[in-house]
């Protein structure tokens, strides 16, 4: 494998999504190109810190405020 | 860890507790949802009043047609449509030539630039607000139609299939999109860590 199709099949070697045939071709290059090792730690890496960190919540005293307006209206739209 | 049928069955008993209009149940699902649609929204919009806005009409919406609602999809999926359907109008609003719904062939891959591995860097080089700042500079980079992706699948966790069925993308696209998205934030992101790296400890990178 070179490193072109290793970038190809980065993602899918990543969630595991890869033959076993392509599994082990990756691993063979992964091995002998310091490169491709790199970017594959810090693709991962890069998906980690957007998943610990990329919670964004809805500021408190907004959720609150549209809480309270969406109950209201969800008990007024209750059929006759 | 939690089923699909166990799922399924939990949605099932939410909507049938919606549909009595009780409260508890609408708390319910505020609680499951309501950040997670905000996320989605803010995804595309960038502006946390327009997102707020876009989980208020989202809301509205479900509840207006909840006694409609077929459940096809579950609860869940339809609630994040309508709100990914809502941010999508305002996006094109605000920017009537955004194109997010191509699934044309987006080139090649661009070749990586900035190889260094600074995984292993000792956490005390840069704190979690710069870090933070980095995350958030590198996701406000990336095209609408990668960052919705990226979005749904690695901040929210959800599944190729249950991407696709919201963006009203193929799986292939969704695949793609996610694929690129990844390659694109690691570049900027190892750009932008490097950088700040460098700045602190001149002589050791």
């Amino acid at each position: 494998m070179k490193c072109e199709e290793l970038l190809q099949y980065l993602s899918d070697y990543i969630d595991r999504e890869l033959s076993d045939a392509l599994t082990e071709e990756a691993q063979e290059h992964l091995a002998t190109c310091q490169n491709c090792r790199v970017v594959l730690d810090s693709t991962q890496q890069t998906i980690f810190l957007f998943r610990e960190q990329g919670k964004r919540t809805i500021p408190a005293q907004n959720r609150a405020r549209l809480f309270g307006q969406l109950q209201e209206a969800f008990q007024r739209s209750k059929p006759v | 860890m939690e089923t699909e049928t166990g799922h399924h069955q939990d949605e099932q008993l939410l909507l049938a507790a919606l549909r009595q209009r009780e409260a508890q149940a609408f708390a319910t699902l505020f609680e499951l949802y309501s950040d997670k649609i905000y996320r989605l929204a803010l995804s595309l919009l960038k502006e946390e009043a327009a997102a707020e806005g876009v989980v208020q009409d989202a809301f509205l919406r479900l509840i207006e047609r909840l006694d409609q609602f077929e459940g096809r999809s579950g609860l869940g999926t339809w609630l994040y449509r309508i709100a990914y359907n809502l941010s999508v109008d305002r996006l094109r609003q605000r920017r009537p030539e955004v194109i997010l719904d191509d699934e044309g062939e987006d080139g090649r891959l661009p070749a990586p630039m900035h190889v260094v591995d600074w995984t292993q860097w000792p956490e005390q080089l840069l704190s979690d607000a710069e870090v933070t700042a980095e995350l958030d500079k590198a996701i406000a980079a990336l095209p609408e139609k990668f960052r919705v992706v990226f979005v749904l699948r690695e901040v929210e966790g959800l599944s190729t299939e249950e991407t696709a069925q919201i963006t009203g993308l193929s799986l292939s696209a969704t695949k793609v999109r996610l694929h690129r998205a990844r390659l694109f934030l690691r570049e900027q992101l190892t750009q932008s860590l490097v950088l700040l790296g460098s700045e602190k400890k001149p002589y050791e990178m």
